[in-house]
């Protein structure tokens, strides 16, 4: 058998044109088919004495124990291979090289190379180099360990999270029954599942009874299937004899042969198949990198100048090379990649309690800039369950209460029609409550039954009580369950007046199916004749009600005659020795799988954030669109084609398209539509509901959206939204519904499957770039206030103002904690009131933010810095105009009486102490002014007295850590002598002081400036 | 346009640059104004003092051949630059100098550290007082003869009076020529091993001691005496072994002047010597 790619409707394969050349996808779904069709081969036309024979098997004694262990030795166990990961030494060395750390290295790398050059001059400086170089090291490989270990921890939270408990499998083996854990099964095994159970592996069935399979974790259609053993089509993925691994069983039981297991069945090659789709870069992973390039091209650039400009002073090569390996240092922020991490974990911890489970940390920003969410209908936007939303009894429609949590229901339950109608509601169900859950809300509670009856049973609980009770004191005494022919269900009961011997009948079914046995109708509790008038009534209510997508139901009764069914009347459901007609018709309920409570708020607020919803679904177009109506994804006032052609009475090809902004667009129309037709639905409508399409559309309409530039987020939880879930920019999968293969596939697991989650997971994800970039400026800031010294140093030959070592301790020091607090800064408006960000425009570091940080604040904390550091050595003898020039002497070892304004006389060390002292000073002076930097961060527009100065209580962790610390570097370790840093008298502390202040009241300046006039020049250079 | 909005950027640079050189060369003045022309607000970082040698060399090592004197000639020059203020036609001028003996004596305050009272005198010092050493006799200060001087100063430090020290702690030959007004000087092996290669050493300071006299000091800095002289002590290694690698240690003795094993030439210096015969 050999079926081609475009035979077989089960996946809707879209023509390769639509791709370009994107093609892979549908590439990917052919040879799917293909294979699919070859791995099966013909296991569901063969009879079960060949089956045996194929498989070595029995169908009444299993495979023997020895048998299953020697196929499972050659098979391997049951389960899918998890997708292959990156081997972890890899990754930790992707930590290692990536983003600063070549710079890094190549410091590292010339320290060496001084050390080794100095040593064999026999300099007695030599060593210093040696230590720089291995600090360096250091400073890498533990930024590496500590980037990996936090990207390992929030893999971890996966792995725990996709570990459930092992799945048990009922089979047959040495003719004996017994348990054994899913993994354990091997092809030729016969096993029997029962309503509940997943299916354990692709299994041909052999013996079914009222067996329904929900296919929808691979085909995405939620309709539950009947299965049986005729093999009913050529294509193994239509028969009804096969049932599908991963799949669930609905209802009945079944034993089957198993005929495929782990990687081998169906599920297991879209699996492997969607690995093959390749993840691309997250936009914060883009921004970083333009980051990491910008500070390294400004790093090199201004090494390699100044390397050039001391070589051409004179300068020694040697001493050239560890200047260049200070501005290096001094222009890399070590920290900062570390705090970028440490802030996205820290969110992705925040979100994690609002019920979004971050897989990949990059995608916590990534969900920030999500234009376009393409969300699932069934269980995202809805509960998942259907409830009743309208009654209709009377002539009059009523409304009840669909909200997760009723406990009663608002509508007028006075009228006797009502009684009559909820009894039958009560007694024509065959749903169940499991036992034992009476403490539960009823909403909560489990029902063995279908969807429908479900619904109708907890109804009724919530309005009548003990439903059970009712039925037992209604004893029933005949019943016709419902069936496809007779679209009906009856059952006829004993009532609970026991002086009332008649018998009551009660049905329900398909209302025009209801209606047509029915001669009456029930009006305030009176029957009265069923006339044309009445008939035409119905058929309005059933419209509208049909019209708002919602299932209806007609119910009517009759009580039998004492006189012909007496007490002892032996009801014959067969020959149906009753009256099926001349019923009395009593009232209509329909039912919905209602919106989530939350979701219209969700939507509207998606809405106002500039983000696009849409709505994919495999559901019919009326139901999907009511549902969109209901939370908003389709705006009260708005309309599609369609709704415009019936509005003006005029064919669909005569309206304007444009005028519609929202559209319903059929899962058969999608799969006829090039990419241009999808691109221009996608561009010209803000509103659109994507019904009856299956997963593999969701592919296409995933691409269609990333081909007008959006940023993507996609809702999925079966197998077969895995390619979509992947090639979306960030997949989210469903915690609760979800496949393992979706969870997989994901960058975010939602555990609620709300969609309303993922709303504030936006809020978060836009947040945190904000405050990324008060943190990325933040750091970057002070970078020039340690780089300025060298150039100073190189060009007036000043005595060191900041030492190598000193840099690398702000910038791994007292400069962590600041910038890590500056992720818990609230934001300064609604930012779910702006569009989502233009990845191409709005950068995280842009001109302004390097510029405004580089050349204004930056410079302004040099100053600062070097006020001090003059002052430090004027008052131990050496006036600033001494200092010009001296570099050779000063730093000479023979010279040990070098003369200072004074005419005091200096020994090599003790000049090397006070450099030292002046390293510490340069120190505190930055540390004092990051504190400034640090407050003035805190916003970018708002003045910081309107943000507040308290609200964010982690800034002040920052504030006094930082100056801990640096009183501990100080006075602590301020005799270590590798350290360089010395005691400091208390005075120098303050010298910064005022240009902190400074600092702050320009920011505040330009802040002002920047509100006031909004889109000045003004404005656009200085506003990051 | 884009020219415009150029000179508009350049404008608010030169207008924000100038601000700031503004207030950085203010605060300077500023803290300048705070600090005293005569004399430094602290002194914790430059005290005790250092102890240096005249030559000064690179890497602390004196290696020359005696019969080559152009292997000698850096040291030779070094020395005449160093003692050309000490000459005596340039003590002659008796507003700025003082005869203050031949014997250690008394220090000599001059009043308090600044210019009300104009210039503070100095004490003269005596070339003669080096005799080998003084390089009037011999120009090459014994190099010559493979017989090398060096000169040795205590750093200048203002204020800084050095006390005698105490005589118990100090070594028999510096107790030889005892005075309760001296810092004495002494230059040892530096290594166990050297000891029988350093021969004799001769010290030549003021009047015959080995050692700087206490009216020198305190010093009153560059403002208020310029032309001041630190007193020296020239050592001469009249019997060094050759071709080998002699160490010396010099220290200054003191009970104010402190050695640390960080600063190696706090109150003591080490030197090399390497003498090839040929």
């Amino acid at each position: 058998m050999n079926v081609g790619c475009h035979t077989s409707n089960f996946i809707h394969v879209p023509r390769s044109r639509q791709f370009g050349n994107k093609n892979f996808s549908s590439l990917m779904l052919c040879s799917l088919q293909f294979s699919v069709s070859l791995g099966m081969q013909d296991d569901h036309r063969l009879s079960t004495s060949d089956l045996e024979k194929k498989y070595g098997t029995s169908i009444d004694k299993g495979l023997s124990s020895a048998r299953a262990a020697e196929i499972l030795a050659r098979d391997g166990p049951n389960a899918l291979t998890p997708p292959k990961a990156t081997p972890e030494i890899v990754k930790f060395l992707k930590q290692m090289i990536g983003g600063f750390s070549i710079l890094l290295w190549i410091g590292t790398g010339f320290s060496w190379i001084s050390f080794g050059i100095q040593l064999a001059q026999g300099v007695d400086s030599a060593f210093d180099n040696l230590y720089l170089g291995v600090v360096l090291a250091l400073v890498v490989i533990l930024t590496g360990i500590f980037a990996y270990y936090q990207e390992a921890k929030s893999t971890n939270i996966m792995a725990s999270f996709s570990k459930m408990i092992p799945q048990q499998a009922l089979v047959l083996r040495n003719a004996e029954k017994k348990e054994v854990p899913a993994d354990q099964l091997v092809v030729g095994d016969i096993v029997e599942i029962k309503g509940g159970d997943r299916i354990p592996a692709d299994i041909r069935l052999i013996f079914t009874q009222g067996c329904k399979v929900d296919n929808s974790s691979l085909t995405g259609e939620s309709e539950p299937q009947s299965r049986s053993c005729d093999f009913t089509h050529e294509n193994p993925l239509e028969t009804r004899n096969i049932a599908f691994y991963s799949t669930t069983c609905v209802e009945g039981t079944a034993t089957g042969i198993v005929i495929n297991t782990g990687d081998r069945t169906i599920i297991g090659r879209i699996a492997s198949l969607a690995s093959g789709v390749g993840n691309e870069k997250t936009p914060i992973a883009i921004e970083i990198e333009h980051f990491v390039y910008l500070v390294a091209g400004v790093a090199i650039s201004i090494g390699v100048l100044f390397f050039i400009i001391s070589v051409s002073m004179r300068y020694k090569i040697l001493d050239s090379i560890i200047f260049l390996i200070g501005i290096i240092v001094a222009n890399v922020p070590e920290g900062l990649l570390a705090t970028v991490t440490v802030s996205l974990s820290l969110t992705a911890k925040r979100m994690a309690k609002k019920n979004c489970l971050v897989k990949n940390l990059e995608a916590v920003e990534t969900l920030g800039s999500t234009s376009i969410i393409c969300s699932d209908k069934t269980g995202t936007l809805t509960q998942n369950r259907m409830t009743v939303a309208h009654l209709w009894f009377d002539n009059q429609i009523y409304s009840a209460d669909t909200s997760e949590d009723q406990t009663t229901q608002p509508f007028d339950q006075s009228s006797p029609s009502w009684t009559a109608l909820s009894k039958i509601v009560t007694l024509c169900n065959r749903a169940e409550f499991r036992p034992g859950q009476e403490n539960l809300p009823i909403m909560k509670r489990v029902v063995v039954g279908d969807a429908s009856e479900t619904a109708l049973l907890k109804f009724s609980e919530v309005i009548l009580g003990d439903v059970m009770s009712i039925r037992a004191q209604n004893k029933k005494v005949a019943e016709i369950p419902f069936n496809s022919t007779n679209k009906f269900q009856l059952s006829i009961h004993e009532t609970d007046d026991p002086h009332d011997k008649r018998f009551l009948l009660v049905m329900k079914g398909a209302p025009e199916r209801i209606l047509e046995r029915c001669s009456t109708i029930m009006i305030n509790g009176k029957e009265e004749p069923l006339d044309s008038e009445k008939a035409e009534a119905f058929q309005t209510a059933y419209m509208e009600l049909g019209g708002m997508g919602e299932r209806v139901l007609g119910f009517c009764h009759l009580y039998l005659p004492e006189n012909e069914f007496p007490e002892n009347f032996k009801f014959d459901t067969d020959s149906m020795n009753f009256p099926t007609s001349n019923l009395c018709f009593v009232g209509l309920l329909s039912m919905i799988d209602p919106p989530r409570s939350t979701v219209p708020d969700a939507v509207s607020k998606c809405r106002s954030a500039g983000i696009k919803v849409i709505m994919v679904t495999g559901d019919h177009p009326i139901t999907a669109k009511a549902i969109a109506k209901s939370v908003g994804i389709i705006s009260a006032t708005s309309e599609t084609v369609e709704d415009i052609a019936k509005r003006l009475n005029i064919p669909v090809e005569q309206v304007n398209r444009r005028e519609a902004t929202a559209a319903v667009v059929n899962g058969m129309e999608l799969k006829d539509m090039s990419s241009e037709q999808l691109d221009e639905i996608l561009r010209e409508h803000s509103e659109i509901v994507f019904a009856r399409t299956s997963p593999q559309q969701k592919l296409i309409i995933v691409e269609g959206c990333q081909r007008q530039g959006a940023v993507v987020a996609v809702t999925g939880d079966g197998v077969n939204d895995s390619p979509a879930l992947k090639k979306a920019d960030i997949g989210i999968a469903m915690g609760i519904a979800g496949s393992d293969a979706a969870k997989n596939a994901a960058d975010m697991v939602l555990l609620d499957d709300n969609f309303a989650s993922i709303v504030t997971g936006v809020e978060e994800g836009r947040l945190i770039f904000d405050n990324l970039k008060k943190t990325i400026a933040y750091t970057l800031t002070k970078n020039i206030a340690e780089l300025c010294p060298f150039l100073i140093y190189i060009i007036a030959s000043i005595p060191m103002p900041i030492g190598t070592i000193t840099i690398l301790f702000i910038d791994l020091g007292t400069d962590i904690i600041p910038s890590v607090a500056l992720a818990y800064e609230k934001a300064e408006s609604d930012i779910m009131n702006r569009r989502p960000r233009n990845k191409r425009k709005d950068r995280l570091v842009n001109e302004q933010l390097a510029v405004y940080s580089y050349l204004q604040i930056g410079i302004m904390q040099s100053v600062g810095a070097f006020v001090t550091y003059f002052t430090v050595y004027a008052e131990q003898g050496f006036l600033p105009s001494t200092l010009l020039g001296v570099r050779v002497d000063w730093e000479s070892n023979a010279i040990n009486d070098f003369e200072d304004s004074y005419g005091q006389q200096w020994t090599k060390y003790q000049r090397t102490y006070l450099q030292w002292t002046g390293y510490t000073a340069f120190f505190v002076s930055i540390t004092i002014q990051q504190v400034a930097d640090l407050i003035i961060r805190k916003t970018r527009r708002n003045s910081i007295f309107r943000q507040g100065l308290f609200r964010n209580k982690v800034i002040w962790v920052g504030i006094f850590s930082q100056i801990g610390i640096a009183l501990i570097l100080t006075y602590g370790l301020g005799h270590v002598t590798a350290l360089n840093f010395t005691p400091l008298r208390f005075q120098y502390w303050f010298v910064a002081v005022p240009f902190a202040i400074l600092i702050w009241v320009y920011d505040e300046i330009r802040k002002l400036l920047i509100r006031r006039y909004p889109g000045s020049w003004w404005d656009k250079n200085m506003y990051y | 346009t884009k020219r415009v909005l150029l000179f508009k950027i350049l404008l608010f640079y030169v207008i924000f640059y100038g601000c700031l050189a503004g207030i950085f060369i203010g605060t300077i003045q500023v803290m300048l104004l705070t600090v005293s022309e005569f004399e430094p607000k602290y002194q914790d970082r430059v005290a005790p003092p250092g102890l240096t040698q005249v030559p000064q060399v690179q890497k602390t090592e004196i290696a020359f051949t005696a019969s080559e004197p152009r292997t000698y000639e850096p040291y030779v020059r070094n020395l005449d630059n160093f003692l050309r203020d000490y000459s005596a036609e340039l003590q002659t001028e008796n507003i700025v100098f003082q005869d203050c003996g031949d014997v250690p004596t008394e220090y000599k305050e001059r009043g308090p550290y600044n210019d009300a009272q104009g210039q503070k005198k100095v004490c003269k010092f005596k070339r003669e007082w080096l005799e080998n050493c003084s390089g009037l006799n011999d120009p090459t200060y014994g190099y010559k003869d493979g017989k090398p001087c060096i000169l040795v100063k205590l750093n200048r430090i203002i204020g800084f009076k050095p006390q005698a020290p105490v005589n118990e702690s100090l070594p028999p030959e510096v107790m030889a020529k005892y005075s309760p007004n001296l810092i004495p000087v002494h230059c040892v092996a530096k290594r166990e091993e050297d000891v029988d290669k350093i021969g004799t050493v001769e010290y030549y300071g003021m009047g015959g001691y080995p050692g700087f006299g206490l009216q020198y000091y305190p010093y009153y800095g560059k403002l208020l005496q310029p032309r001041y002289l630190q007193p020296l002590v020239a050592v001469q290694f009249t019997n060094l072994t050759y071709d080998v690698e002699v160490r010396v240690e010099c220290r200054a003795y003191g009970q104010n002047i402190v050695y640390s094993d960080k600063d190696r030439f706090q109150g003591r210096f080490d030197i090399k010597f390497d003498i090839k015969s040929s």
